[in-house]
């Protein structure tokens, strides 16, 4: 997709007006000069932060040994030497210097997230983390802290093995918010709608079931519309990119036609139930008016319960809460 | 962070929930913004009285306060509808475009926006703009693909098309208003009214001076005969209609006679 503009990885910074190290003041330390991507590429983005060169170390900043495969993997230091070994380095940063570093990583997280794109480990730290690699675990948990109890979402580790991050909502009770916001038919109605289809036949759906269904909304594959721009597109590419559907030959079948199945993100991101209650809004029927389906909804949703009791088992989340 | 609960500001769910659906959606209108608020009242405090939106969105603030982020309210410059989203006050918000777009993407945006912050009309034609193609960093870029990329634009809401030329949408001047007046201080325009950054709007023909389309409204609301504040000439323009939120059902449609208002030509 896009390339990171190599400004974004320039993990030196401006130096700002000397140090901010007194973290108790709630304001913004000093007027924040943008330096801006846009500006002048050269120069360093992302914030202002003093240089490195704080007033004093604090106390080494390492934070207790927190064996997650995952950091370690991606970590070439050795996070575990006090700082002041002689190691050609980076002074440890003073406290308020990682606390701004956790809220650039929390805006980015969530951006990556308004944005479906995926959250991905080694982009944190080529794009925000930068030369605190070192602190990246606390940095990682204050963030964590932060989207928590400010915005009640986990940031989860969903899988070790490519290193992704997702960001997952952590308030009771989970609900179709996007449903109930507009009368309209946003992006993710379109999405559940092809969603529901999918399950309700047990099976992949054909393109041209698909856009049997969509005509009821009005969507045709060569008409542009004014929402969703290029319909076809939207869900063949872009869904199929972000990983919500699946867009798959169907064999041996002359002349070609094509097949939507789920795909990873939405298996992980939405449940049975949600689509059941969704077929149970745009119905106006019980659920339950899907019988076998419903069973298979309410099957999940109990597996799920035992699986997850109140949080995620500890290796995944790197969540306090 | 030292705590959530600092000495302004509780978060509840309610408010969490409310953030979380803020996020998700980028920029919302005020109604939507009040429908969200309600929803979120339901889901979590069923039996709480529903606060002020204002007062919501300010206790909400003032926790974000040490994140250096803020909701922040705006309003569009071509009809006066109230907008929120949440912003990133600490770095450039370009960084937020910076994760969706290529190098040579993020220039032909930054080459957009500094032709419209240089145009009278706060519009820049798609043809001035294609034509700076080549002067782009990064990957070479045809003309054609730049068309998609505008497009790309304009589908994320950074900019509004308007029959062939490009202007900065609502939330581009929400989230980039402090970056666009220190980067270009001597081509910004201000509003003579509110004070902020102006892009589109009126200008006096005596003295220069501009004002937004929705604040020559409010201005000059109910004045038969409709004065210059600063030089005290005649106003030359035709007086826009104030946004009236109950009148409007549908504000994503832009109703026809709106673009007459583009019309003022110094």
């Amino acid at each position: 997709m896009s390339e990171q503009s190599k400004d974004l990885s320039d993990p030196s910074f401006a130096a700002e007006a000397p140090s901010s190290e007194a973290q108790s003041s709630p304001g913004v330390p000093g007027g924040v000069p943008p330096s801006a991507t846009l500006a002048e590429p050269q120069s360093p983005p992302l914030g202002p932060t003093a240089a490195p060169q704080a007033a004093q170390p604090p106390q080494a900043p390492i934070e207790e040994v927190d064996p997650k495969a995952l950091l370690e993997a991606a970590e070439e230091g050795r996070a575990h030497q006090a700082p002041s070994a002689a190691q050609p380095g980076p002074a440890p940063p003073a406290p308020a210097q990682l606390v701004q570093k956790a809220h650039e990583l929390m805006w980015y997280v969530l951006v990556k997230d308004q944005k479906k794109m995926i959250i991905w480990f080694p982009d944190m730290v080529k794009d925000v983390i930068g030369s605190y690699k070192k602190w990246c675990r606390s940095i990682l948990r204050r963030t964590s802290l932060i989207l928590a109890r400010v915005f009640g979402l986990h940031l989860r580790l969903t899988s070790l093995h490519t290193m992704e991050f997702a960001l997952v909502k952590a308030l009771e009770p989970e609900e179709l918010d996007r449903v109930a916001l507009s009368n309209r038919m946003p992006m993710t109605g379109l999405l559940l709608m092809i969603l529901s289809l999918i399950y309700v036949k047990g099976r992949g759906a054909r393109e041209s079931a698909v856009w049997n269904v969509l005509r009821i909304l009005g969507l045709r594959p060569w008409k542009k519309h004014s929402t969703f721009g290029d319909v076809r597109k939207l869900i063949t590419e872009e869904f199929v990119q972000q990983n919500y559907l699946k867009y798959q030959r169907v064999p041996y079948v002359e002349p070609p036609e094509y097949e939507f199945f789920w795909g990873s993100r939405a298996s992980r991101e939405i449940t049975k139930m949600q689509i059941m209650e969704f077929l149970a809004r745009v119905f106006k029927k019980d659920p339950q008016a899907w019988p076998s389906r419903y069973r298979e909804a309410l099957e999940e949703a109990r597996a799920l319960r035992e699986a997850n009791p109140a949080a995620h088992c500890p290796r995944n989340s790197v969540s306090e809460d | 962070m030292q705590g959530s609960a600092r000495r302004t500001g509780v978060m509840t769910d309610v408010h969490r929930r409310f953030l979380q659906l803020l996020m998700t959606h980028g920029v919302l209108e005020e109604w939507d913004v009040k429908r969200m608020q309600k929803h979120c009242y339901k889901v979590h405090d069923r039996n709480a009285t529903v606060d002020k939106l204002e007062d919501f969105i300010n206790n909400i603030n003032s926790v974000l306060e040490s994140l250096y982020i803020e909701i922040k309210r705006g309003v569009t410059e071509d009809d006066g509808r109230p907008i929120y989203a949440l912003v990133n006050l600490a770095t450039t918000s370009v960084s937020k475009m910076a994760t969706d777009f290529a190098e040579n993407e993020l220039d032909l945006f930054r080459k957009a926006l500094e032709l419209i912050i240089d145009s009278e009309s706060g519009f820049a034609s798609s043809t001035n703009i294609l034509n700076l193609v080549d002067q782009l960093k990064g990957k070479k870029m045809k003309k054609k693909e730049a068309e998609l990329v505008l497009q790309k634009f304009v589908q994320n809401k950074w900019l509004i098309e308007k029959e062939g030329e490009f202007t900065l949408h609502g939330r581009a001047i929400l989230e980039m208003e402090q970056y666009i007046r220190e980067t270009y201080p001597d081509s910004v325009k201000i509003c003579n009214i509110c004070h902020s950054l102006l892009i589109q709007g009126q200008s006096c023909e005596t003295c220069g001076i501009r004002m937004h389309l929705p604040c020559v409204a409010k201005y000059f609301r109910s004045n038969a005969e409709p004065r210059c504040p600063h030089c005290n000439d005649y106003w030359p323009h035709e007086i826009p209609e104030v946004f009236d939120p109950e009148k409007e059902r549908e504000p994503g449609i832009s109703k026809s006679n709106r673009k007459s208002l583009r019309s003022r030509r110094h």
